[in-house]
């Protein structure tokens, strides 16, 4: 019981009272060891009901029990308790009691239909606190059903509306209440703030679209300047079916199958973050990737610009510094190799660094895999270099 | 015209209990006299006719109503019957009536009979006190919402009778009503492609409601954020960046390539005009201005080929981008015009409208001249492959 000061009077000694418990425990108090046993005894916290009830041990048990179960209450009296019930735990936020009690009094179908008006909407408004918004616009919308006019219904339904982002429904909900309820200032407010965050929303959606659009632009600009070089991409390698080689794998000539491609050819975005783009001059840059078997490394160039030559990268890469992997100290520019790997017809073509990997990439037997060029390094003359090109086509461009 | 004797005949033909081929007949013929000048006005002589003709609007058969109806739509089209049907038929309580009801078939000829008889101020006032003591305002506004109130009449006559009865202050008032939600289900309209009649009843409605500029604050906040919904109509599909459309008011940014302008040139000029209405205070300049509804304004002024509408742009964009007026002078509407001034004013109105008048006829000469030249090139083609041919 709150009591601020001077509330209470000194008159009935409640003061006093209270201010005991400041300074003496109370007698009879719980213990640790005993207050389980004693919550049992207390009708409100029992777990379960004593098979039989002696009045003499639990009288407000027997009579709480006579008061909810008398046969002779009827279903409206009955839903009426339980009605008020569910709203004392309302009251100190125990909305699942709450909302138990309100489905129990629902359950006795008592035919009063305020009471099913009240029950139903106290139950939205328990399952709106904890969050449960579509049981809650349930049950609003039930109550509507029984009553059109109830507004407290009506309010937690537009509510519910605009917590489940259905703006619309929500300015339906408000039409209908302002119907009824035509000034009410608590359905305009909500109203209008449905009625701006519908626009939003459809703001929103015009706005993705139009960056998709955007996007999907300049992805079509790109693959019309790679096919406009007559650069093939290949199609990541589905999960193989048998040994043959599928149709899919097979992109040349067919220009149908380039236009497929389109932008799966292009995406290896998850493994390296790069994709080919074309710069401010018209030229494409591409992600390239030079592989060195000898040694099991790779060297990724993110922005290889097409009219520059292989020398030009391979140059910085390796002129100053060797990399700590090059244990043999051999890798020097003027000695690498490159070559690009023709899988199809299992061969391997030799690239002349000073060619620009604009020619290289329109080779007719060059597929761009995954949207990233890459190419073979090894270091002309020694052992590794003989035993990687024994058995295998070499051609050159 | 008829003389008295067979008006007297006519009018035994008219009652209830006549055979129906011949209570058919009469109307028909009456029908008939309401479509002209002359008929109207010896009608309007006749007032026990007219009382005969609107109890039939209760008989049994549906032709013979319907011809009711449409002898009472041609009536109210003339000014000079307005007295006689309000106060002498009093058909007005009875039409209101059925308005409500959605089954009723004939709404549409009311609405346009209502829309007629409220075009005038006098006979407005009537028809506006009727309805409060009836159906009332709220209830015919909500009609008007409904989509598919009538399955039998689209009610979009109820548009024009709105915008008329805004004439009137009480009218505009009520639409108005700051404790209310009239005025906010009116908006959604001004987009309403599938009638040309309902769009623009609505946008004369929001034009005369912005003439009372103690609202406009109201107007232009949250509550009804009335802008966009008359921006929309004039915005086109334009290509602006993602920083000036973030500029603008919610509903006009990232309008998608279809979206087209509104195509019926007076409501585009009724659109301007009402923004311009906005711009009397210096509050509603101010948010005008920082809505940056100017880059809106300045696309549609490239592609408008309407000299009257163009001129009502340049006007409205003349206001957003010229100075502040001189202190005192804020409020455009409130400026004392001394005498000799406003003559002028008026004489340079005048003198504008003439020469866009000017302009739209030579526009229409330099039509037909292309027009012209270019048969007549045929024809010479024509003579020059004869003589080739021979």
């Amino acid at each position: 019981m709150a009591s601020t000061e001077g509330q209470y009077e000194s008159d009935d000694g409640m003061d006093e009272f209270m201010d005991k418990f400041k300074t003496q425990r109370y007698k009879n108090a719980f213990t640790e060891n005993n207050w389980e046993e004693e919550f049992d005894k207390v009708p409100m916290f029992m777990k379960k009901a004593p098979e039989e009830i002696d009045p003499q041990k639990y009288p407000e048990l027997a009579c709480l029990q006579a008061i909810i179960h008398d046969e002779d209450r009827t279903p409206e009296e009955i839903a009426k308790s339980l009605k008020d019930e569910g709203n004392a735990f309302f009251k100190e936020k125990s909305y699942e009691k709450a909302i138990l009690c309100y489905t129990a009094g629902l359950k006795k179908k008592c035919g009063d239909q305020e009471v099913d008006t009240v029950l139903l909407t106290n139950r939205a408004a328990a399952h709106f606190h904890l969050g449960n918004m579509r049981s809650a616009l349930n049950d609003a919308a039930a109550a509507r059903k029984i009553n059109p006019d109830h507004l407290k219904a009506l309010i937690r339904g537009v509510q519910c509306c605009t917590a489940l982002r259905l703006f619309e429904e929500a300015i339906q909900w408000c039409d209908e209440g302002l119907k009824a309820h035509p000034t009410d200032k608590k359905l305009l407010e909500l109203r209008a703030a449905a009625d701006k965050q519908k626009r939003a929303k459809e703001r929103d959606a015009r706005k993705a679209k139009a960056k998709e659009k955007k996007l999907h632009g300049e992805k079509e600009a790109l693959l019309a300047a790679i096919k406009a070089r007559g650069i093939k991409l290949l199609q990541p390698v589905k999960p193989a079916q048998g040994g043959s080689d599928s149709e899919e794998d097979e992109a040349e000539g067919s220009s149908a199958a380039i236009s497929e491609l389109s932008l799966d050819g292009l995406s290896c975005k998850e493994v390296t973050g790069a994709q080919v783009f074309q710069d401010e001059r018209g030229s494409l840059q591409w992600p390239v990737l030079f592989l060195y078997p000898e040694h099991q490394q790779t060297d990724f160039i993110s922005a290889f610009c097409e009219n520059s030559c292989f020398i030009d990268h391979l140059a910085v890469m390796f002129g100053e510094e060797l990399p700590p992997w090059d244990t043999d100290r051999k890798y020097h520019p003027q000695n690498l190799q490159l070559y690009f790997e023709d899988e199809h017809k299992e061969t391997f073509y030799h690239v002349n660094p000073e060619t620009p990997l604009l020619k290289v990439l329109q080779h007719k037997r060059f597929f761009v895999k995954a949207g990233t060029p890459s190419f073979i390094v090894l270091v002309k003359g020694f052992s590794f270099w003989e035993q990687f090109l024994t058995g295998r086509k070499v051609r050159g461009l | 015209m008829l003389s008295d004797s067979e008006a007297a005949e006519l009018l035994s033909f008219l009652t209830p209990d006549t055979r129906p081929d011949v209570k058919g007949q009469a109307t028909e013929y009456i029908l008939g006299l309401s479509g002209n000048r002359d008929g109207c006005r010896f009608l309007r002589t006749k007032p026990d006719l007219l009382a005969a003709l609107f109890a039939l609007t209760s008989d049994p058969s549906i032709a013979i109503v319907k011809d009711c109806y449409y002898i009472f739509v041609n009536l109210s089209a003339d000014e000079t019957l307005h007295q006689v049907l309000v106060a002498d038929v009093k058909i007005l309580p009875v039409f209101l009536k059925n308005l409500e009801d959605p089954e009723y078939p004939f709404s549409d000829q009311i609405c346009t009979i209502l829309s007629n008889l409220s075009r005038h101020n006098k006979t407005c006032k009537t028809v506006f006190k009727v309805l409060q003591e009836g159906v009332g305002l709220a209830q015919l506004v909500e009609i008007f919402c409904t989509e598919d109130f009538n399955k039998k009449a689209k009610l979009h006559y109820l548009g024009p009778l709105l915008s008329n009865l805004t004439q009137l202050p009480e009218a505009r008032n009520y639409i108005m009503d700051k404790d209310r939600c009239v005025i906010q289900r009116l908006l959604p309209f001004t987009q309403f492609q599938a009638s040309v009649v309902r769009r623009g009843g609505v946008i004369g409605t929001l034009r005369n409601c912005c003439f009372d500029h103690t609202h406009h604050e109201w107007l232009l906040s949250d509550a009804v954020d009335i802008l966009p919904f008359l921006l929309l109509p004039l915005a086109g599909p334009e290509e602006l960046t993602e920083e000036e459309n973030d500029g603008l008011p919610v509903d006009l940014q990232y309008l998608p390539e279809d979206k087209k302008r509104e195509e019926d040139p007076d409501i585009r000029k009724m659109l301007l005009e009402t923004l311009f209405l906005m711009t009397a205070t210096k509050a509603g300049r101010q948010t005008l201005k920082d809505k940056n509804i100017y880059y809106i304004l300045r696309e549609f002024h490239k592609g408008e080929k309407d000299v009257h509408v163009s001129a009502a742009c340049e006007k409205l964009v003349q206001v957003l981008i010229g100075d502040e007026p001189e202190q005192g002078m804020e409020n455009l509407m409130e400026v004392e015009i001394p005498e000799d001034v406003e003559q002028k004013l008026k004489d340079a109105d005048l003198k504008e409208q003439e020469e866009l008048q000017k302009e739209e006829e030579r526009m229409r000469q330099e039509e037909e001249e292309e027009k012209k030249k270019n048969s007549e090139a045929e024809g010479t083609d024509k003579k020059q492959e004869d003589g080739l041919i021979r």
